[in-house]
């Protein structure tokens, strides 16, 4: 084994500590008794206490898993066949449909969020000339999820894929596989590794988007990210630092629950 | 091959669900199960009136017991700038059935067909609100506003480590170089505070004392002393924590921190300053407009509109409301200014900007500050 130079591992460890510091510093943060945080006030656990009376954190916490989970779900599915299509196919408008899948990802935000809510006004606008209505909230937040998703998922499933031809697939055919079997056994094992990266991108881009939610939510439904960044302007209290501890930990334990068990098969793909 | 990926990703989802689900439990158990998401939602069934407000800015209390007494649901949605709220509003938003926009954007709000006229039959309590406070030149005869809460700009210092001889601008316009000071992250209040200074309104459109207030600014911004610009919360936290000297705050943000702190103080200076009023309005599309009048009137009552300020730290326009308040809010300076000061013009109401040139002045001074 190599010896790693000790200015090497110094730059190493600066990284690590940039990048943890402040979440470090929020947790150190959510013990503090004091209510803006400026100064250490001594140690306590109110804010846990505070943040579990709390029924708006607690009904923003349930409407960002539940919008992340099955937008994830959905812009997965949609995504993953829109990549297939694309690498599998010669369609005649290909650059066009790339230029469109690109565009999502490059459109600033706040263009996509107040078009979407245009979107959504002049639908209901049309609704209403027939008698029906819907307010803004899940609906409207999970489809606009939905929609910025899908474009992360069919690029990552696309590029995983680039790099394999036709042949594959044909080999499959030639050695008596029907279309579904060499879809499933050869083209499916393949793309996986990127449909389950397209699907964690999709998915943590749900969970911290604040634009695009803020102008799609409606009346009562809030998100975390949109409770946490309204609240600016007076000051955000500290059981959100207790929330965001929370947040961590529960990361850290499925992260390492996962490892636990995934350990002894020992083939990764 | 395929089993470990299938299991990794079983594993995955479970952990997720399971996290969701301890999130969720509390929320089910809760007395109110929050609003089920619905396609079809009936206009106007007058039992859920909507609210989109400044975070932090109802005592809850105060919407819980409006709830109760009329068997309604009440939904709160915040923003954190007038500006925010108006895109979301002009974009045809959410049916909201009640704004809290500060005074200058009102009229915007009318021309872009927001508001609806108020209905003054519905709203008896009106009569409590202070005569200074109505009829005022951002919403003459009240038509669309009630005023709701409001708070002046004031300077703001820790007396464990700095306390200043007088309130005044010259602290942080004049000669001295080395008082650490922050400016609110706001054009208008930074150039209405140099406008103040030099004996100018706060709105004002005349070049050349812009051009005055121009130069003033570069020159402040230069100093050693300048920390930057920053909201209320970052300042109270930098004066709570004794890194600065002088802070321009809005009153309230400051005052709430004195419950922490008794050294941080707030004062108006004595050039005066300038003030804004949030209202409360009524959307155009608010499906229950009477549940909102009500609401509206509900707040103007003596004892609620004191409960809030004592929540808010905020000062209210409620003459009727006044007795009621804390004794810290009704003798502390800088919520009450002398009367004379509203009438004088110390205390400049931050105005509407007739569009073109003022504007694109104003604009221009900010722009380069915050470029530099």
């Amino acid at each position: 084994m190599k010896r790693t130079h000790p200015a090497l591992s110094a730059w190493a460890w600066l990284v690590y500590a940039f990048l943890y510091l402040p979440i470090v510093v929020v947790i150190v943060f959510s013990f503090n008794d004091s209510r803006f945080g400026a100064t250490w006030a001594g140690f306590t656990t109110k804010w846990y206490g505070n943040l579990f009376a709390r029924a708006d954190v607690r009904e923003a916490v349930a409407h960002t898993l539940e919008i992340a989970l099955l937008s994830t779900v959905l812009s997965t599915l949609l995504g993953t066949l829109v990549g297939l299509g694309l690498w599998r196919y010669t369609i005649r408008f290909r650059t066009g449909l790339t230029f469109l899948l690109v565009m999502p990802i490059v459109m600033p935000d706040v263009v996509m969020g107040v078009s979407l809510l245009m979107f959504y006004a002049f639908v209901r606008g049309l609704l209403e000339r027939a008698g029906w209505t819907f307010d803004n909230g899940f609906w409207t937040v999970l489809l606009a999820h939905v929609t910025f998703q899908i474009s992360y998922v069919a690029l990552t499933v696309r590029s995983r894929l680039a790099g394999y031809g036709r042949d594959l697939e044909e080999a499959a055919r030639d050695l008596g596989a029907t279309g579904l079997k060499s879809f499933l056994h050869v083209v499916l094992p393949l793309a996986t590794p990127g449909v389950l990266a397209g699907a964690l991108l999709a998915f943590t881009l749900s969970l911290d988007d604040f634009v695009v939610t803020y102008f799609t939510s409606g009346s009562g439904f809030r998100t975390l990210p949109v409770l946490i960044y309204t609240n600016v302007k007076r000051g955000i209290t500290p059981d959100i630092n207790a929330l965001s501890a929370l947040l961590v930990l529960v990361t850290v334990v499925a992260i390492i629950t996962a490892n636990a068990l995934l350990r002894p098969r020992r083939s990764v793909p | 091959m395929r089993r470990p990926l299938l299991g990794a990703l079983l594993i995955g989802v479970t952990l997720l669900s399971g996290c969701y689900r301890i999130a969720q439990t509390p929320a089910v158990k809760g007395a109110s199960k929050p609003a089920t998401p619905t396609l079809a939602v009936t206009r106007g069934d007058g039992k859920t009136l909507r609210v989109f407000i400044w975070s932090e800015y109802i005592d809850p209390d105060i919407v819980a017991a409006f709830e109760k007494a009329n068997g309604v649901k009440v939904l709160l949605d915040t923003y954190e700038s007038n500006e925010a709220m108006l895109a979301k509003l002009q974009g045809g938003g959410s049916e909201y059935d009640i704004a809290v926009p500060s005074n200058y954007v009102i009229q915007t709000m009318v021309r872009a067909g927001l508001l609806q006229p108020l209905r003054k039959a519905l709203l008896p309590n009106l009569k409590n609100i202070g005569p200074g406070f109505l009829n005022a030149s951002y919403d003459p005869g009240n038509t669309y506003s009630v005023p709701y809460q409001y708070a002046a700009t004031g300077l703001a210092f820790n007396t464990s480590r700095y306390t200043p001889p007088t309130a005044s601008w010259n602290l942080i316009f004049g000669p001295q170089d080395t008082l650490k000071f922050i400016l609110l992250d706001d054009p208008r209040e930074v150039v209405g505070a140099a406008l103040k200074f030099l004996g100018f309104s706060a709105n004002t459109t005349d070049v050349a004392q812009l051009r005055a207030a121009r130069d003033l600014l570069r020159h402040t911004v230069a100093k050693r002393g300048f920390q930057g610009f920053d909201g209320g919360p970052g300042t109270r936290n930098k004066l709570l924590a004794k890194q600065i000297d002088l802070g321009q705050i809005y009153v309230g943000d400051l005052l709430i921190a004195t419950e922490e702190d008794e050294h941080v103080q707030v004062q108006l200076p004595q050039e005066g300053t300038t003030i804004s009023m949030d209202t409360l309005v009524v959307l155009k599309r608010s499906p229950n407009p009477e549940l909102a009048h009500r609401f509206i009137n509900d707040i103007l009552e003596a004892e609620v509109g004191a409960a809030i300020s004592n929540y808010t730290y905020y000062a209210t326009p409620n003459a009727a409301a006044q007795p009621l308040l804390d004794d810290f809010l009704r003798e502390v300076p800088a919520l009450n200014p002398p009367a004379a000061w509203l009438t004088n013009g110390k205390l400049d109401f931050i105005g509407e900007l007739p569009s073109g040139r003022p504007q694109r002045l104003y604009d221009r001074i900010w722009t380069e500050l915050k470029s530099r």
